[in-house]
């Protein structure tokens, strides 16, 4: 039976509609199972002029993910989506999901809830980390507990921490840290909250849970709450629950169409970082670089969402791509260069196309970055600007030359500083990321579900097909630079422009009853 | 009874520049900046292979061997983004009228071409050519290993040619052909419908010797 004729008529509640995969998801099933029964999209309110349904209402007019949507049903649109879309406020990180009663009961009729919400930065405050992933993961699961329908649980690949090179099967082994350490879930929360509530600032408290998710085996605060809430599920025996583990999750190839792309990833910033001057990457060339297209996580997602409805899921599933269609860094870079080069003949400024596009990137060994290692040259800039500075220019500058070129010379400290500050930035971007591009080299077996789809026609999640060449160089790269690079640049990413009149949804029935259970 | 088909040798008769400038410019865009003059010293050395001074077979084999170490990948784009940037902009108008002459009578399209796979693709692509005979980069592991994979197609005729038409159900007696430089000779001998265009001092000589047609561009 295929994906959408399980999903036809059935009443899914989702979470995380905000954010990059729930978003394509829901896309998704509304294009392709127009016969779905009814999505509730569990939003978090902003103050009392956005609530859920405003949010929805914005995101459905002007998120280019619902552009085809649109153009399909024109000035329909407001009807066809009431028929199928509604949209409560929630907050998950509150006990009962932070609903009202009246809110709660349209969800009587839930078959499945699809729990994507979570806090995707890699240093956040540990707080406000255990709360969206620990807490709202553990509120989701009491609230498919009380409906009494399976919980599908998006996770990460990477829980599976700073394991070196190693195989990593589709497995859960409750109550064991990659270190090898115990993990209770309860005392781990209590001690990391009160750890926290202790430290003097938020840096403070992000270094207590950095160094807390270290000491356990994990690469950082997001893949420790991620795998405490992995945790916390897996104690819950009464629970119907699937654990969905994507890698790292980047710009579609097919769907909504070629490249899009939301917020900042994991290869976004490198990718930034290659198109400045910086040109060497400290990896490991022949570790592999797992990367998934959003839209083939969207149909992996949604196959694996039918298969808890039909009782054929459970237990865990990896949604990447290391293990059947291996893509490793040293490709990876020489691409990134390759498509900045194809890139900035189209659209680049000047110096992009007259130098920067021939300077190719390279990867080098942690240890051996030479004259150009980010450190070094951010010490030399630290120095030279410091020993620019007007107050330290009389120590060695002769008063005649100082007279003659000091607001010269003051410009050169201030550009020095700049670039002080983009080598800082770099550093600090290569400390983050260097669990994944450097130390470990992971592969993370995925035939759960690449068997459970392969029958599929429109849902099946399989990367063997993918030509990285081409994704990376047309699709990858061109999508950075338009929806991800311009927010690392401090620009904003304009979404399509208002519908006229504004998308209103429909009142919500009181109790939506759709297909039996 | 097989199909006619008309050749068109590439360079020359489709574009100017010669093959072992495309090695040139690949080579002057290796990934590494140390890498990108020693890989265009190995060019220079099949300059006098380029001259006309010993085999032309042997002067592609060097030119194509400083891609050694390559990767697939870069072949892949960088064939490409040359063959946009500098054939398809310059491909001389008497070769297209040629070529859609020979099309608008029936003929299948094939172009010849000293050329490696990546760079001949957009090329053939543009000219809706119907087969593409072109030299291959030996790969292994996803990069260059130098070498060409045989047969080098700069004497493209006689023996590998009739294969080549069995294989493609062609009728050689029925085919034109047009080649631009004395290595063609062998190519245009073997059809019915010989043709030099913008010929070389050897070929000119050697069509009028045969009386072949002469196009000017």
């Amino acid at each position: 039976m295929q994906t959408q004729d399980v999903l036809a008529d059935r009443h899914l509640v989702i979470t995380g509609f905000t954010g990059f995969v729930a978003k394509v998801l829901v896309g998704m099933l509304l294009e392709e199972v127009p016969r779905i029964g009814r999505i509730t999209l569990l939003v978090r309110p902003r103050g009392r002029l956005r609530p859920a349904r405003r949010r929805v209402e914005e995101a459905l007019e002007t998120s280019p993910v619902f552009r085809t949507l649109r153009a399909q049903h024109g000035a329909g649109l407001a009807a066809w989506l009431s028929a199928r879309i509604d949209a409560i406020d929630a907050d998950l990180e509150q006990p009962g999901c932070g609903m009202s009663a009246e809110a709660r009961a349209r969800l009587a009729s839930t078959d499945v809830l699809v729990h994507c919400a979570g806090l995707t930065d890699f240093a956040p405050d540990p707080l406000k980390a255990l709360s969206a992933n620990v807490a709202g993961a553990a509120n989701a699961a009491t609230l498919a507990e009380e409906l009494g329908v399976p919980l599908v649980h998006v996770s990460t690949c990477y829980v599976a921490g700073n394991v070196g090179t190693a195989e990593v099967p589709e497995t859960l082994t409750p109550g064991r840290a990659p270190s090898g350490a115990p993990l209770q879930v309860g005392a781990e929360t209590r001690a990391l909250q009160l750890a926290c509530r202790r430290a003097a600032s938020v840096e403070e408290r992000i270094n207590i849970g950095t160094a807390r998710a270290q000491a356990l085996g994990f690469p950082n605060i997001y893949t420790y709450t991620k795998s405490l809430a992995e945790h916390l599920l897996a104690q819950r025996t009464e629970l119907d629950c699937t654990i969905v583990r994507p890698s790292i999750v980047e710009c579609a190839r097919q769907r909504p169409f070629p490249g899009w792309n939301e917020g900042l990833n994991t290869a976004g910033p490198l990718a930034w970082l290659i198109s400045t001057p910086f040109r060497r990457l400290p990896t490991v060339p022949e570790h592999t670089f797992d990367v998934v297209p959003v839209d083939d996580v969207a149909c992996g997602l949604a196959a694996i969402t039918a298969a808890a409805l039909t009782g054929r899921a459970g237990g865990v599933f990896q949604l990447a791509s290391s293990d059947h269609n291996p893509f490793t860094f040293d490709r990876a870079v020489e691409l990134t260069g390759l498509g900045m080069r194809r890139w900035t003949r189209r659209a680049g400024r000047p110096i992009d196309r007259g130098l920067l596009a021939h300077l190719d990137p390279i990867p080098v060994a942690l240890d051996a970055q030479g004259p150009f290692e980010v450190r070094r040259l951010g010490r030399l800039a630290r120095h030279l600007g410091r020993a620019l500075r007007a107050d330290q220019r009389a120590d060695w500058v002769p008063s005649g030359v100082e007279r003659a070129l000091g607001p010269t010379l003051d410009r050169v400290g201030t550009a020095i500083d700049d670039v002080r500050g983009s080598l800082d930035r770099v550093e600090q971007m290569l400390e983050l990321f260097q669990p994944f591009i450097h130390d470990n080299d992971w592969t993370f077996h995925t035939v759960r579900a690449r068997e459970l789809t392969a029958h599929e026609e429109v849902f099946r999640f399989d990367l063997s097909d993918l030509s990285w060449r081409d994704y990376w160089v047309d699709v990858e790269y061109p999508g950075l630079r338009t929806w991800c690079i311009p927010i690392l640049e401090g620009e904003r990413i304009q979404g399509d422009p208002p519908l006229r009149p504004r998308l209103q949804l429909g009142n919500p029935p009181a109790e939506v009853r759709v297909a039996s259970k | 009874m097989g199909r006619a088909a008309a050749f068109f040798r590439a360079e020359g008769v489709l574009v100017g520049r010669p093959a072992v400038l495309a090695a040139g410019w690949l080579a002057a865009n290796a990934q590494h900046l140390g890498q990108r003059a020693a890989r265009l010293g190995a060019v220079a050395l099949c300059a006098p292979f380029a001259l006309g001074l010993g085999d032309a077979a042997t002067g592609q084999r060097l030119a194509w061997s400083a891609l050694r170490g390559m990767s697939e990948d870069r072949v892949a784009v960088l064939g490409e983004e040359y063959a946009r940037e500098y054939l398809l902009p310059n491909i001389r108008p008497t070769g297209r009228d040629l070529l859609e002459r020979a099309r608008r009578d029936g003929c299948v399209i094939v172009v010849i071409s000293d050329l490696i796979a990546p760079i001949v693709a957009p090329l053939a692509d543009e000219l809706r050519a119907d087969h593409r005979v072109c030299n291959r980069l030996e790969l292994r592991n996803g990069r260059a290993t130098g070498r060409l994979v045989d047969p080098v197609v700069t004497r493209f005729g006689g023996a590998v040619l009739r294969r080549y038409a069995e294989d493609h159900d062609i009728d050689l007696s029925a085919s034109r052909a047009y080649g631009a430089a004395e290595a063609d000779q062998v190519l245009l001998s073997s059809v019915d419908g010989p043709c030099a265009v913008h010929p070389d001092r050897a070929l000119r000589r050697v069509a009028v010797d045969l009386d072949w047609p002469v196009v000017e561009g």
